[in-house]
């Protein structure tokens, strides 16, 4: 008995993959009684190698395949993707296509925002805001369906060269009236619940120079108190002609990060509004890339960073004067997050705080493993 | 940029490979890495956004691409080094920037590329993988598939032995 008190025994915990709120992920944890000791991020259970994928297949059917990198954001990537290979071989894309890609990339961000709150709810205990959530974001998806011809994939839409079809006629209108049930539906998470704030509120604090060190991107860094963004720092597409703000909260606990999601969407709706009677007319797809003619990747190398919804997505692309891509190394925002930055904040929590800090971090398994 | 670009280079015997609106590419002798790598970071480029490397057999050479970002000059920094394929040792920049430990994790798991002064390299996405490293330009993971997963003589499986 003297000993086993000078000893401290350790539970081993396991939060996911079966947990049903931590998706294709888990944390091992070590505990000393509520407390984590430590925390190990387990990832690999939606690892497909997609770059080793990349590497047998030429850009159009990469194409399609980027928009399975993240789950929750396709259109993201496939963009991100066309843009690696449009400044790889110089590809002048036309005004139309590269605001109706922003217009996409927004309401991307929406609706991967709305997933978020969701699954934020869902995580502490709120069912309601779950349905909330996934109802309304189901009013961006039809949308998405319209123009894309799919719900969640768009089978590469976004393609090297500008879209792969023209928006249908009096899209607009359609997109108009969804941001109006967009607002509505961002309107209920913005009521400030006590018992919400008392759940997230303090818990998980990120200092800015932790955030910065450990490689902390988009809302997470934001939330810290570091402003950085990519749609300002480096504009691509159309960013720099709109007029929008960069929200940046200085608290780094689990309910600025959630707030600062709040804040964005805001901005993303002001975006798509401002572009949104001002598509210029013109090709949707540069004439000299079609689908149907091989396409040679110059020998050269580019990295391309987007600002997704979840922090920064990165691609490494390298051709070798093949029709495959020699090399492509993807970088998802959740790969740092759900790693580093997750094992470094569940130190020292409590258990029942595993997945409001997992779930504040708004990382995807999925961009994680790739 | 110019600015930053001869200050690297009045400390460093750098190669600039290109340098563009607001990227520099650059090649160093591995030996450098380090002492590069501190140096960036005093000058701004904070933000390590990610390490790419790339395999060339025919060459015997392994490329790895440091991609560090500078949010007050808004710079790209993009520093290219390369080591020997059959002795892939390179140092760690982990005590630099902390996240580069997950990047040279990955690094290590799927191409075998050994960072001395990582404290963890332990395998990250694959359980139990007794092969090659599988991101190396040798390894094959279609005839890997089919060798391991697929029957020949098998109806529904005889497609995927067409190519």
């Amino acid at each position: 008995m003297a000993d086993s008190s000078n000893k401290k025994e350790f539970q081993d915990f396991l939060f996911g993959p079966a947990h049903p709120g931590s998706g294709n992920f888990s944390v091992r944890a070590k505990l000393d009684g509520e407390r984590i000791i430590e925390a190990k991020s387990d990832p690999g259970y939606l690892h497909r190698g997609f770059e080793k994928l990349m590497e047998y297949r030429n850009i159009w059917q990469n194409a399609v395949l980027s928009d399975r990198i993240c789950v929750f954001e396709p259109l993201a990537w496939n963009m991100l993707f066309a843009q690696g290979i449009e400044k790889l071989a110089n590809i002048e894309i036309s005004e139309r296509a590269k605001t109706v890609r922003v217009i996409l990339a927004e309401l991307s961000r929406l609706q991967s925002h709305l997933i978020w709150f969701g699954a934020f709810s869902m995580a502490s205990g709120f069912d309601t805001g779950f349905k909330i959530a996934f109802a309304y974001r189901d009013y961006i998806l039809d949308i998405f369906s319209a123009i894309t011809g799919a719900r969640v994939y768009p089978t590469g839409y976004v393609c090297p060269g500008g879209l792969m079809r023209d928006i249908p006629n009096g899209i607009e209108k359609e997109i108009s009236k969804v941001l109006q049930k967009t607002k509505q539906g961002f309107s209920y998470f913005k009521k400030e619940d006590p018992l919400f704030k008392s759940r997230t509120k303090g818990i998980g604090i990120l200092k800015p120079e932790d955030a910065i060190n450990m490689g902390a991107t988009g809302q997470v860094l934001r939330a810290s108190g570091v402003s950085c963004d990519i749609r300002k720092s480096a504009p691509y597409e159309v960013y720099q002609k709109v007029d929008f703000d960069s929200p940046v909260l200085q608290d780094g606990d689990s309910y600025s990060r959630f707030r600062l999601g709040l804040l964005e969407a805001d901005q993303s709706i002001k975006i798509i509004e401002q572009l949104l009677n001002k598509i210029p007319s013109g090709e949707y797809l540069n004439k000299k890339m079609s689908p149907a003619m091989p396409f040679i990747i110059p020998n050269n190398e580019v990295y391309v960073r987007n600002e997704t919804a979840r922090g920064e997505g990165a691609m490494h692309i390298k051709g070798n004067g093949k029709e495959n891509p020699y090399r492509v190394k993807i970088k998802g925002p959740s790969f740092t997050h759900l790693i580093t930055i997750l094992e470094f904040l569940l130190k020292d929590a409590e258990i029942a705080d595993i997945p409001i800090i997992y779930w504040s971090l708004n990382g995807c398994p999925a961009d994680m493993d790739r | 940029m110019q600015n930053l670009t001869s200050k690297i280079q009045s400390k460093f015997k750098v190669e600039i490979l290109k340098t563009d609106q607001n990227e520099i590419w650059i090649k160093i002798d591995n030996q450098d890495l380090l002492d590069i790598s501190i140096f960036a970071k005093e000058i701004g480029f904070e933000f390590f956004s990610s390490l790419a490397v790339i395999d060339f057999p025919e060459k015997n050479t392994m490329e790895l691409i440091y991609h560090i970002w500078n949010e007050e000059d808004k710079v790209l920094l993009n520093i290219k080094t390369e080591i020997k394929r059959e002795k892939p040792n390179i140092i760690s920049l982990s005590e630099v920037y902390a996240c580069c430990q997950i990047h040279e994790r990955e690094a290590h798991e799927l191409f075998g590329v050994k960072f001395s002064g990582n404290p963890d390299l332990s395998e990250l996405f694959l359980e139990d993988w007794q092969e090659r490293p599988p991101f190396l330009k040798d390894f094959n993971s279609r005839d890997y598939v089919r060798k391991n997963f697929y029957n020949k003589n098998k109806k529904n499986e005889k497609g995927y032995f067409n190519n």
